[in-house]
């Protein structure tokens, strides 16, 4: 192990890089990269290459093609480019290739070659070309900058929700500047571009020029320029061959280098690790790679080999031709246990573990010297860590093992963090694997997260390495394995050389009833595969029915809508698809639809009884449902109408409507109502008062209090009112008015056919024991003693 | 008398939970329009909400005013105003006459609107078409289970009646089965489930549903209820439509109890002002006569009154020491019973004078003589009468129900109301017949089997004459058989003891045993409908009735002797009584969830058209 850190190289005193491979790369390149666009994503992200750009050779005869690798050099896709000319390549945060066009059209490709879509960046920039472009990443997605042949600067900070901002003018600028970048700050994106010795800093307003501070004299140009992973730092590049290093503000300089070659860089980046103190940029020439940072001498790398570098998060990777190598700051960690001659307890417990295999004692000698310092905790942890930020399988496992052994001499370690580590560096393994290709290291799988990564492979379509994963990490199900059999069976809908039927087959086999797979989801990607009969089988697996409807209704199976928003007994979805169904059948068709559906139509009438009277109406005609019309008509006599003309026509119509029916009573007892009405508009004119819209019963009632004895009995004679009601009504009312004189003459116009005890019970009810008496007497045998009891004479 | 629980009846859940649960439903609705808001509440969400959260409660989440949804510009000047409202379209206009009134003005405010217990699309595509639907926002408070007493939910949706069983609007259903969901989610979930009616049957389905999609939460949670039994109004219209002789149906009947509390008038409270009197388990003279025939009250009452008084004699005699102790530790609560117990005696007068004033004795002789089905001449007659003197009340429709009328008798009802009432009933009728409670015979569509078979044995001319007879007679009804076939009309030898009821026809007056009831009690005994085929059939609910057991059987035996009883369309109070008396018997508690409280008078209301 003495030559472990062979590939260590220190940058001052406080630092270590060193470089690995990853893999050797696979690909069979024809041309040289440098003779390509060339866009490589993040976080171990796909390489795309496009050959014979246009800016080369005028061979239009020969048209490029456009090839999509994974990191580890297998080809994912390769297709003829058919559009026009490509100024720059550059993937989005969702690994989406986005080829800026040089009339500012930009066509968005999947990891598959796969056109997704295409989007324009403004008329500014189809009129004077685009010059140059850059994607970059913000946290609200991907951005595009554009400079155009008129050397303005047009941006998007999202391509997903394209807003274009075009940037204010450069005073003064007649040239391309010198080189520029698109900056992030405080949720805004900038560009910083140099002019000859002028730097300016353009935002939404304005453009003002910038100076870094400290930067050495003399500088008539900038060269290059490198802006960090995070945004936060930003190296500048200067025709002398110096190096500044900053904040991306401007505010304060970090560090300065002067490497004495003027030849200006191909590539420059950053590579630092999050929560490190050192800062280094990493400058690409021809043959040569220079590591530079807050040291007097550099590290320094010949290149064997044209190269490319893609930054990272923690580090920086180059790959070429033949290999792909990861370039990095050594963690503390790491550092630490595998220093040359370095006592920290990570070192000392896996010396420790080293000799108990070899069964020497020396291995209780090194575990003492840790435990008296009371060290041991902390080893554990160190060679935890220092697994994570291992490459090589041997080593993780050499890292692990000394943790599990110092863990053993621990009382209360909890174990979480060693279980955790061993799960992480399995998957990230299993991902890192040539075939897989994504080479992440720790930090950055923690930075992306297992969600992210797991889109990641469904994206590659690995669903079955996903699965795993979830098995493995037992994600949930919901979160996990049913979200990539969701995704697996939106793939599989779209292998358009396989029947309807075996695809909803198949896809049925597989995800069964797992729970939160969205079946409607899956169809929906079908319908918009243009396969709506595949749709509409999918949608037969989906349990709520509820969900079935808004697809139902986008495929125009409204009907199939109506009797599945039904089954799902919610009304509120019934609704819904009845509006739809409203607007778009004719009038006809949709009182037919509802006939079928009485649910539906129940529904809708309440609707209408509330909204739309009108359409209520037209229901019952549309059904010729002639008693439920006579009643609408009914109601809108009193409900609608004011004057008496339209109550009674209102009331003919309805007595029209019950004949229809064949309802003869309420025709007739309608005709009745009009009669009535007519008559009780007549006495008020003639006796003054209230009389329209009481009943029969109350009106006769006025009459008699009103003392017009003779209409009210014509009244009762006119509408048959029965003799035992009128004997009631009058001996109520005359009671009412105490007119016993009245009522005793009344008593005696014929046989009561209501007997005589009613008038007993009514007289004593207003308290004439006198009047009551005399009726008592006339109280048939029956009832005779209620009666006298209710008068009093007990005797 | 006032039958104890017996000693072995299970624990009743503690349903206190589902109040703190819709206060902080609320209180969050209201926080999520922070700062100062005037609150304006549906009149029929008044007394729910006075139950769930009072005043200070809303005032200290910032509501300032109160007003009652009406049809009246609002006076409010905030500048934030919340509605609190069910779902109707009503509502919504007023809403947005509001908002619009407010835009001619030039004025803008916040308006938010909750809904309870939950949003239709309707209400939302009113906001759209008055054009205000941008300027609202909108909320749900998904309370919908009122605990009104320790055994008694109540979900308030009077109109749960109307809508579903007249206008066949299934909207609530929905509510029901989340209703059902939230029960199972808090009580865990129910091993037997037994239900009947179409209403049941799809309230059940949605609910079971509903699990399935949430699944996981009920599972391994021990059941606290032993069994839900579902059961739709319309299976039972006849006990609903009986006038109610239990204590706590008759003060029903006579004061209206409004949301587990009733407004005791001048004329019981002898004084000028009237009292709202919460009725409930904790009223401890009310919960003692609650469930007593009538004819027993009075007695119970005045010997707790010479009970009381004899407990206040006490103090005879008494030295300082021992009156100093009654007087801290006694008094307070005697002075308690005496204020109750006068309450309940001047209720028991005013009722006692408004029912012999309505012949009250004549009106249940009546109704037992048709729930009998002897003298239904007689009784049509007596309903005639009612009519034509415009006595309120509907003991015809009772007849009508049991018997079905022969057409001649229907038309000459109906005059007669009409003529009595207006011309707008005509509508009220046409209603009453698309419910099912007003069943016209056909003639010839009676003739039974007996029948039947005599016209085959005697010649053609004879045997029409034998089926006039028949259907002039018309006494053939389901009601009747299925009387006969579930014994609900007890034969009785000699007077039936009230003080002592038997069975659960003592709720009345030992005449009648509730249908409902009845279908629970031989339901919960066989553990199914089987055996019950014939009795489905004849209320016309061939597939509606279902019963569903799971396997696993974690239940505690003291669990299973818990029963949840919901009525969709709503239950009486005299059915709440029988089931407690036939709980008492079996050493079952029964819980009631049900849409609202009703009664026969509620029923027709719901069925009335009245002029706007």
């Amino acid at each position: 192990m003495d030559c472990y850190t062979a590939n260590w190289n220190p940058l001052g005193d406080s630092a270590f890089y060193r470089k690995y491979e990853l893999y050797s790369m696979d690909w069979d390149l024809k041309e040289e990269l440098r003779d390509c666009l060339v866009a490589a994503a993040p976080y171990g992200g796909p390489i795309a290459l496009l050959r014979n750009p246009w800016r080369k050779e005028k061979a239009a005869s020969v048209r490029p093609v456009l090839e999509i690798y994974s990191a580890s050099g297998l080809p994912l896709a390769s297709l003829l480019w058919k559009s026009g000319p490509v100024v720059s390549l550059g993937w989005s945060a969702e690994e989406e290739l986005l080829c800026v066009q040089e009339d500012g059209v930009v066509l968005v490709y999947g990891l598959h070659g796969d056109f997704r879509r295409h989007f324009s960046m403004g008329n500014e920039v189809l009129q004077n070309r685009v010059l140059d472009a850059r994607i970059f990443h913000t946290e609200f997605g991907s951005g595009v900058a554009i400079l155009t042949g008129a050397h303005r600067f047009t941006l998007s900070a999202n391509v997903g929700d394209l807003k274009l901002r075009r940037m204010p003018e450069v005073p003064g600028l007649q040239s391309a500047p010198s080189c520029w970048t698109a900056l992030c700050q405080d949720r805004v994106a900038h560009i910083l571009l140099a002019v000859g010795p002028d730097l300016y800093l353009l935002d939404h307003a304005a453009c003002s020029a910038v100076t870094p501070p400290g930067l050495a004299p003399g500088v008539s140009s900038f060269l290059q320029m490198a802006v960090s992973f995070t945004y936060r730092h930003l190296a500048l590049f200067t025709d002398t061959g110096y190096i500044w290093m900053g904040t991306a503000s401007l505010k304060e300089k970090l560090c300065e280098f002067n490497c004495n070659i003027r030849a200006p860089p191909k590539q420059m980046v950053w590579c630092s690790r999050p929560r490190s103190k050192e800062r280094a940029v990493v400058v690409a020439w021809e043959r040569r790679l220079m590591v530079v940072g807050d040291a007097p001498e550099s590290i320094q790398f010949v290149l064997d080999e044209d190269s490319y570098l893609v930054p990272e998060l923690d580090g920086v990777r180059i790959f070429s031709r033949s290999t792909h190598e990861f370039l990095h700051e050594v963690p503390v960690a790491s550092e630490e246990i595998f220093k040359i001659a370095s006592m920290a307890p990570g070192a000392l417990l896996l010396e420790a573990q080293k000799e108990y295999e070899k069964e020497s004692q020396k291995a209780d000698e090194y575990l003492r010297e840790i435990q008296e310092l009371g060290q041991l905790t902390q080893a554990v942890q160190q060679c935890i860590e220092a697994a994570g930020h291992e490459h090589r399988p041997d080593m993780q496992k050499s890292l692990l093992r000394a943790a599990s052994f110092g863990k053993c001499f621990l009382d209360r370690f909890p174990p979480d963090s060693f279980v955790r580590m061993c799960q992480d560096l399995r998957v990230l393994n299993a991902i890192r694997d040539y075939h897989i290709g994504i080479p992440l290291t720790y930090s950055q799988y923690k930075q992306l997260t297992i969600q992210v990564l797991l889109d990641r492979l469904v994206l590659r379509r690995l669903y079955p390495l996903a699965i795993q994963i979830c098995e493995y990490l037992r994600l949930p199900e919901v979160q996990g394995v049913s979200r990539i059999l969701a995704h697996w069976a939106c793939y599989k809908v779209q292998q358009k050389d396989v029947s309807d039927e075996d695809v909803a087959r198949a896809i049925n086999q597989k995800l069964g009833d797992t729970p939160g797979v969205s079946y409607s989801d899956i169809a929906a990607r079908a319908y918009g595969c243009g396969r709506t009969e595949l749709a509409i089988k999918l949608l037969e697996y989906e349990p709520r029915s509820g969900e079935q409807v808004p697809l139902l209704l986008k495929m125009k199976r409204s009907k199939l809508a109506l009797s599945k928003a039904i089954e799902s007994g919610d009304t509120d979805l019934v609704f819904t698809v009845l509006l739809h169904l409203k607007n778009e059948l004719n009038r006809g068709d949709f009182f037919m639809t509802l006939r079928n559906q009485p649910m539906a139509l129940s529904l809708y009438r309440q609707f209408c009884k509330h909204q739309e009277l009108e359409t209520l109406k037209d229901l019952y005609n549309q059904d010729d449902n002639h008693q439920e019309l006579g009643s609408f008509h009914v109601r809108a006599s009193y409900a609608a109408e004011e004057r008496i003309e339209g109550r009674v026509a209102a009331l003919q119509t309805a007595a029209d409507a019950f004949y229809k029916a064949k309802n003869e009573f309420a025709a007739k007892a309608t005709e009745d109502q009009m009669r009535l009405l007519r008559l009780q508009r007549r006495l008020e004119d003639e006796l003054g008062g209230r009389f329209v819209d009481l009943s029969l019963h109350d009106t006769v009632t006025t009459l008699v209090l009103g003392g017009h004895s003779k209409r009210a009995e014509q009244l009762a004679r006119d509408f048959r009112i029965p003799d035992k009601r009128l004997w009631w009504l009058k001996l109520t009312a005359l009671a009412d008015l105490e007119d016993w004189e009245e009522l005793e003459k009344f008593s005696k116009s014929k046989k009561s056919p209501i007997g005589y005890l009613p008038f007993v019970e009514i007289c004593m009810k207003q308290h004439n024991k006198y009047e009551a008496k005399k009726y008592a007497s006339r109280v048939g045998p029956e009832q005779k003693v209620k009666a006298l009891l209710l008068v009093g004479c007990v005797s | 008398m006032a039958f104890p629980h017996r000693p072995d009846a299970p624990e009743l859940p503690d349903f206190s939970m589902l109040k703190r649960l819709a206060r902080d439903q609320l209180i969050y609705l209201l926080e999520q329009l922070p700062g100062k808001k005037d609150l304006f509440i549906e009149a029929d969400l008044m007394s729910p909400l006075d139950r769930i959260a009072n005043v200070s409660i809303l005032k200290q989440h910032e509501v300032d005013k109160l007003y009652k949804v009406e049809n009246k510009p609002a006076l409010s000047s905030n500048e934030q105003l919340c509605f609190l409202v069910r779902p109707r379209i009503k509502n919504m206009r007023y809403v947005a006459s509001l908002v619009n009134a407010d835009k001619l003005a030039g004025r803008t405010r916040k308006y938010k609107v909750i809904f309870s217990p939950q949003k239709f699309h309707a209400c939302e595509m009113v906001l759209e078409e008055e054009g205000v639907f941008g300027d609202v926002s909108c909320d749900e408070w998904a309370f919908s289970l009122l605990p009104l007493d320790v055994d008694l939910l109540s979900m308030e949706l009077p109109e749960f009646f109307r809508d579903y069983f007249l206008e066949g609007d299934q909207r609530w259903i929905n509510t029901v089965a989340q209703a059902l969901h939230l029960l199972s989610t808090l009580y865990g979930p129910f091993p037997n489930c037994y239900g009947i009616g179409r209403c049941s049957k799809m309230s059940y389905e949605l609910w079971r549903k509903l699990e399935e999609e949430e699944d996981g939460e009920t599972k391994g949670r021990r059941p606290e209820i032993g069994h839900i039994f579902l059961l739709d109004r319309d299976v039972d219209f006849v006990t609903a439509l009986c006038s109610q002789v239990v204590y706590e149906g008759l003060v029903d009947d006579t004061f209206r109890i409004k949301c587990g509390s009733v407004d005791f008038g001048p004329e019981v409270t002898s004084s000028d002002r009237s009292l709202k009197v919460l009725l409930n388990a904790e009223d401890k003279v009310f919960s003692e006569i609650r469930n007593e025939h009538f004819s027993n009250v009075f007695g119970f009452l005045s010997q707790k009154a010479r009970n009381l008084q004899a407990q206040y004699d006490r103090r005879r005699g008494m030295d300082i020491k021992q009156m100093k102790n009654f007087v801290s530790q006694e008094l307070k609560g005697l002075k308690q019973e005496h204020r109750l117990l006068s309450v309940h005696i001047g209720a028991c007068e005013s009722i006692m004078k408004k029912k012999t004033k309505q012949d009250f004795q004549e009106l249940i002789k009546t109704e037992h003589a048709l729930l009998e089905g002897f003298n239904i001449r007689e009784s049509t007659s007596y309903i005639e009468e009612h009519i034509d003197r415009q006595v309120s009340g509907w003991p015809g429709l009772l007849g009508t129900v049991c018997h079905g009328l022969i057409p001649k008798d229907y038309r000459s009802l109906k005059t007669q109301y009409l003529q009595s009432y207006g011309p707008e009933h005509l509508l009220t009728f046409s209603n009453l017949r698309r419910a099912g409670l007003l069943t016209e015979q056909a003639p010839g569509d009676t003739l039974t089997a007996v029948e039947s078979k005599v016209s085959k044995l005697v010649t053609d001319k004879a045997a029409g004459k034998i089926t006039d007879a028949f259907s002039s007679l018309a006494k053939k009804s389901n009601f009747r058989a299925l009387s006969k076939k579930l014994n609900l009309i007890p034969r009785v030898d000699g007077e039936y003891d009230l003080k002592v009821p038997r069975d659960m026809a003592y709720v009345f007056s030992g005449a009648y045993v509730p249908l409902s009831c009845r279908l629970i009690e031989q339901v919960l005994e066989r553990r199914s409908w089987q055996g019950l085929d014939e009795v489905v059939r004849l209320l016309n609910c061939g597939e509606l009735a279902f019963t569903d057991m799971t396997k696993e059987d974690k239940a505690s035996s003291e669990s299973l002797r818990l029963i949840l009883v919901v009525f969709l369309g709503g239950c009486t109070f005299s059915e709440i009584s029988a089931l407690r008396f036939l709980g008492r018997e079996k050493g079952y508690r029964f819980i009631f969830l049900t849409t609202a409280v009703t009664n026969s008078a509620r029923l027709m209301e719901a069925m009335s058209e009245v002029k706007a």
